[in-house]
């Protein structure tokens, strides 16, 4: 029976290749939206290695109203003034990059052997307890580390295993960004663009007062007391206004950036599968229609199965068949093409990402095409030989 | 072989009710070949579809065989026109889509033949009726003569005991309605087929060995 639906397929193969080209198109866009939606959930489940709960961040830019000095000044001021308040718990400083910031520095060399690549944030001694961050291994750093000899690093794990792979690299002295540097500690992840970051290697440096002055910052991190309220803000307003000498600031809070963050992705997530659903209803509608219409075209033919032997389940068999069979010539196509971008590293995703995005996307295709056929296959079956066999 | 006892088909409408055959008794022997002629719509085709399994009754006996029509279910029933029925038909019916081969091995799909022996048993049935060459032609390659024999090598092609042939020459000039009615008597002699055979056709009644006539639904002959 299966040389026989293929000798059919093949004998129409003119009708047959636009529906096998459909499907393999159907095929296609459902492989690259299912392997886009993948590779972003997957890192849903990698720490984002900070909270945001509770927390508000000061955007005071670069303070171009003040000199170094008078900056530092005020920088110290607005800390000890805003630890002041009751329901401030911890107050750390950051550079223009860090968390849903939307900018990112990034660094590397390859001096001594290291192959070192990351972004990092330049940040005060007590940004890592204002963002609730996890120090895994070694330590984080303390107000005693600011007349250090060395540049001080703490790095995420991604960042040691991509630059060091399993060796223990706690106080070692290595060069970073014309810097020797020290690495005191290891922190958990640190995906400070939102939960759809890609895991990648990320640093803190510890402001150098040589180097990295505190004037440098242009954020400020506030751990809040959980009773605090949006009227709280004004508070912190005031004192970062007389403080700091600027109207120019925005308070902002933590997990409303961190929700924007990852809406931006869900709302791509959400716009591709929409267009996926849409697809694959149109293919179903198509392959619904050209079944249809085929077996209205066919009735004789039926007619003429039914009376030399075929009973209604072997129609709905060969009907069902011949679409499954041009479906599974589509879909070969279709992954031989696909499994060409893992096989040959065409783009830096995991490989599994696209092999998923594969297997999805034939299933979803081997349903949508079952469904299709069964409905016009059974209304088939149902056709009356003897009056199909009047059809001509 | 096959017995008709007061056969009835009645087809109802929900404003009309037609009465398309009237109390139809007849028998036919094995080996013998029975024509039934009548105007259109005296319910010919009607008949042969009852005989054919591919229609039921209203009431009466329909005994094909050993056995009577209301011991099959849909699947026997199937089963039973794969392997003792064949089917010739007036507009042929071939699949344009399939090659002559693969029209004639149709039945046989049903049976669950090895393909090897699909192959040797259609090229026998097409050799018998002369179109051995034309194996691997379309039916869009073929006369009408030529098409017709075709679909008698896909009825014969599992050696059914009885063939059923609705207007076999119905639409084929005289020479070639001869041929086709040659090979018929051909396998009713030679192989003791058992053939039924509707036709407008006086003198390929004639040639049968039983004729029965129709009239609005009633045997008249």
């Amino acid at each position: 029976m299966i040389k026989h639906i293929f000798t059919l397929i093949w004998n129409k193969k003119g009708a047959n290749s636009l529906l096998l080209i459909e499907i393999l198109l159907a095929f296609i866009v459902l492989f690259a939206v299912l392997s886009f939606v993948f590779y972003n959930t997957d890192r849903l489940d990698d720490p984002l290695g900070f909270e945001t709960e509770n927390r508000k961040y000061i955007r005071f830019g670069e303070l171009d109203n003040l000199n170094d000095s008078t900056r530092t000044f005020a920088l110290e001021e607005l800390k000890r003034q805003l630890l002041d308040l009751e329901l401030v718990e911890e107050v750390g400083y950051g550079h223009q990059a860090g968390p849903f910031s939307g900018s990112s520095w990034c660094s590397g060399n390859n001096d001594l052997g290291y192959q070192i690549q990351a972004c990092y944030v330049v940040v005060d001694e007590d940004f890592i307890p204002a963002n609730g961050m996890n120090i895994i291994e070694g330590r984080a750093f303390s107000e005693e580390d600011l007349n250090a000899n060395y540049q001080l690093m703490i790095g995420n794990q991604t960042f040691m295993k991509e630059s060091f792979g399993e060796k223990n690299m706690i106080d070692s002295i290595i060069p970073y960004d014309g810097q020797d540097t020290k690495i005191i500690g290891i922190m958990d992840e640190f995906k400070y663009n939102g939960e759809f970051e890609e895991s990648s290697g990320r640093i803190l440096l510890l402001r150098d007062t040589a180097y990295n002055g505190f004037a440098k910052f242009t954020n400020a991190y506030l751990k809040m007391d959980p009773s605090a309220d949006v009227a709280y803000e004004e508070q912190i307003s005031k004192i970062v206004q007389s403080t700091l000498k600027t109207s120019s600031f925005s308070i902002q809070d933590a997990p409303l950036l961190r929700k924007r963050a990852n809406m931006q992705t869900w709302i791509s997530i959400v716009a591709l599968l929409s267009v996926c659903l849409f697809l694959c209803i149109n293919v179903a509608l198509g392959l619904f229609g050209v079944l249809s219409y085929s077996i209205s075209r066919r009735k004789a033919e039926i007619g003429l199965r039914r009376a030399i032997g075929a009973h209604s389940g072997a129609i709905v068999q060969q009907f069902t068949m011949e679409v499954l069979a041009l479906a599974g010539m589509a879909l070969l196509f279709g992954i031989i093409m696909a499994v060409q971008i893992p096989i040959f590293d065409v783009v830096d995703v995991p490989d599994n990402v696209f092999y998923r995005g594969i297997i999805y996307s034939t299933i979803v295709v081997v349903l949508v095409v079952v469904l299709c056929a069964l409905y016009p296959s059974i209304q088939a079956s149902r056709i009356h030989p003897a009056t199909a066999l009047h059809e001509d | 072989m096959i017995k008709l006892e007061n056969v009835n088909k009645v087809y109802r409408t929900k404003t009309i009710e037609t009465a398309a055959l009237k109390d139809i008794n007849f028998s036919v022997e094995k080996g013998e070949f029975l024509s039934i002629m009548g105007p259109s719509g005296c319910g010919k085709s009607t008949l042969l579809n009852i005989i054919g399994l591919l229609d039921e009754p209203t009431n009466g006996i329909v005994n094909i065989g050993d056995t009577s029509l209301p011991k099959y279910n849909t699947r026997a029933m199937a089963q039973f026109r794969n392997k003792q029925l064949g089917f010739i038909f007036q507009s042929f019916h071939l699949i344009p889509d399939l090659s002559v081969r693969d029209n004639v091995e149709l039945p046989l799909l049903y049976r669950n033949v090895s393909g090897k022996d699909r192959k040797m048993m259609a090229e026998q049935a097409l050799e018998s009726v002369g179109l051995k060459n034309r194996v691997t032609h379309f039916p869009s390659q073929l006369s009408g003569g030529q098409k017709q024999r075709v679909a008698i090598a896909r009825a014969i092609v599992g050696n059914p005991e009885i063939i059923l042939a609705d207007e076999p020459t119905g639409n084929l000039d005289s020479v070639m309605g001869n041929e086709v009615m040659d090979i018929l008597l051909r396998l009713n002699s030679e192989n003791n087929t058992t053939i039924i055979m509707v036709t407008h056709d006086e003198n390929m009644a004639k040639k049968t060995h039983k004729l029965m006539r129709l009239y609005d639904g009633q045997q008249v002959a």
